[in-house]
């Protein structure tokens, strides 16, 4: 069983679309809300009713290229096919992001298929924005992936082979 | 021709011949625009950011949008002096719809577009119907209704190509520009349909002296059955394609797009090519004859994807999904117009027709989805075999045979 029962989509999280940003380099997340994208400055800061009270909002900024927003970007796999895009992501209990949901296949959106991909198969370029994210999977392996379901029951999600020193810390 | 009698034979004068094909291009120039409102919303929604949750409301928001018009918006166009105004109107709100989704996709305004789409949709559709029963009169409307079916099969399978492609080769976004682009000339083939609304005999076949009372119409046991009949139709049809194009992206991963493009336009192609004879054998054998060869088809289709695994004898089998269209394509407006044209209350009772198929065709994607997660994809189709073979029954044991006395083809 393990924490993948705790996992929830993050969509019933209250993050709100495009709003994701994905750490790089070590810095922490923060959601870009009313500040605008990342890496574009300071912003205005809200200004507090009780300004004397209240301390003002912490802002740190993202240098361009150390993060991107990650819903609707298209993904590859491992030999460079297109293979849909980021719908959605999961998080465990602890707010850690587990697995991307990727939309693949279909034609003009009939017949596309879902499936959980474990965050650690994904690989990430912030350093281009238009450059996809790509998949630590050939197609094979994406092919014979069980689909992904949100609900009540387990949910399936795509892991990396297992080794010695990731088997010994699953068990618990 | 004199101008007060409906024309039997549209290759007769020279204006009725204008006017018939700017009918044409209009049903080919709206199943246009019309293939980029589909489930392709959802797509294009994902890739500006937007999340499943959203998206899912977004569509809904649509769905009830045009559930809750069709009754309203068949009796705005009964209404209606101008049947082509009442187009050309519903045609600009579809640009703006594009334009909207193109500009701006945030969830304000997509929810408006949403709502300018689905309800424009339920206002067009009975329009281009009533056009069409003022051109040809209710003595070979049928053979009238198999053209549009074609042209509009035609327009949906070019549509479907052209967006693909332009998906594919240049952004989804740029799909919604393609979509308002083409309004224009779907208005430009409006443009000699204007005609019809002068036209004093036509006038007469959708608003007589004496409208029947509208609750005595929908009382009428041939629309309620034919209702029924619809909405197990689109109960059973709506989850197949899906489905089937679910289990070809399980099978070929990614690469399954451009067969579930075949299956989509194959079909369409079947559409084109059949729907003017099944125009014409309901005019000839009678609607009954013609209902039952689509009815017919739809569980047939089903039950082979029960056998059927084979990628290429998939798209062969989804072709029988033409068969089942062009019948169905026709007998609506044809059905409807043979009960209701004469009240005063056509446009109402397509509405009310189209309600019914929009309750079928909602429930019937779900519905397939939820069989096939709970007993697997043969089990699935297999039930929506049923479901088809249900509504055959109906037909075939319910519905009357509804041809007017004076119906005759040349």
């Amino acid at each position: 069983m393990g924490s993948q029962r705790f996992i929830v989509g993050a969509a019933r999280l209250a993050i709100s679309a495009s709003a994701l940003l994905m750490i790089v380099h070590g810095a922490a997340a923060q959601l870009s809300g009313t500040t605008g994208a990342p890496g574009g400055g300071v912003g205005e800061v809200p200004a507090a009713p009780h300004s004397d009270t209240t301390p003002p909002v912490n802002v740190e900024e993202f240098e361009p290229g150390t993060a991107t927003a990650i819903l609707g970007k298209r993904v590859r796999d491992a030999a460079g096919k297109d293979m849909g895009m980021v719908v959605d992501v999961l998080v465990d209990r602890e707010g850690k992001v587990r697995a991307a949901v990727i939309d693949f296949g279909g034609f003009l959106g009939v017949g596309s298929r879902k499936i959980a991909i474990d965050w650690d198969l994904v690989q990430f370029n912030p350093d281009n924005r238009d450059a996809p994210i790509v998949l630590a999977l050939n197609r094979a392996q994406v092919q014979a992936a069980p689909e992904y379901k949100p609900g009540a029951q387990a949910m399936k999600i795509v892991a990396p082979p297992p080794t010695p020193e990731r088997s010994a810390t699953a068990g618990e | 021709m004199p101008r007060g009698e409906p024309m039997k034979d549209e290759s007769g004068g020279g204006e009725q011949r204008s006017v018939g094909r700017g009918l044409d291009w209009l049903n080919l120039f709206v199943a246009n625009i019309q293939t980029g409102f589909g489930p392709f919303i959802a797509v294009y929604l994902t890739t500006q950011g937007w999340t499943q949750t959203a998206i899912g409301l977004a569509l809904s928001v649509g769905t009830v949008a045009a559930m809750a018009s069709q009754v309203p918006a068949g009796a705005l166009v009964d209404a209606a002096r101008r049947k082509s105004l009442a187009a050309g109107l519903s045609i600009l709100a579809f640009t703006l719809s594009a334009l909207i989704f193109a500009l701006w996709p945030v969830p304000l305004f997509v929810y408006l577009a949403e709502v300018l789409h689905g309800f424009s949709s339920c206002t067009l559709g009975p329009a281009i119907a009533a056009m069409s029963l003022a051109l040809a009169g209710r003595a070979s409307l049928g053979l009238r209704l198999g053209r549009n079916a074609r042209y509009a099969s035609i327009g949906s399978g070019i549509g479907a190509a052209l967006m693909g492609a332009c998906g594919y080769y240049v952004s989804n976004q740029a799909i919604f520009y393609l979509t308002a682009v083409l309004t224009v000339p779907a208005l430009l083939a409006l443009l000699p349909l204007s005609h019809l609304d002068d036209w004093r005999g036509r006038e007469e076949i959708a608003r007589p002296p004496q409208p029947t009372p509208v609750l005595t119409l929908l009382r009428d046991r041939r629309l309620l059955i034919f209702a029924g009949c619809a909405m197990l139709f689109t109960l059973a049809n709506a989850g197949i394609l899906p489905l089937a194009s679910t289990y070809l992206t399980k099978r070929l991963g990614a690469g399954a797009s451009l067969m579930i493009a075949a299956c989509i336009v194959l079909p369409q192609i079947v559409v084109a090519v059949l729907s003017p004879q099944i125009g014409r054998l309901a005019e000839m054998r009678g609607r009954r004859r013609a209902m039952l060869l689509g009815f017919l088809a739809l569980p047939l289709k089903a039950l082979l994807f029960v056998v059927v695994t084979n990628p290429f004898a998939m798209v062969l089998v989804q072709g029988l999904d033409g068969l089942a269209a062009a019948s169905f394509g026709v007998m609506v407006p044809l059905i409807t117009s043979d009960v209701a044209g004469r009240s005063g209350h056509f446009n109402l009772s397509l509405g009310m027709i189209g309600l019914a198929i929009g309750i079928g065709g909602t429930l019937g994607t779900p519905l397939a989805g939820w069989l096939a997660d709970g007993y697997g994809g043969a089990a699935a189709f297999g039930g929506l075999a049923s479901i088809g073979a249900l509504a055959f029954l109906l037909v075939w044991g319910a519905m009357p045979e509804t041809r007017p006395a004076e119906a005759s083809v040349p």
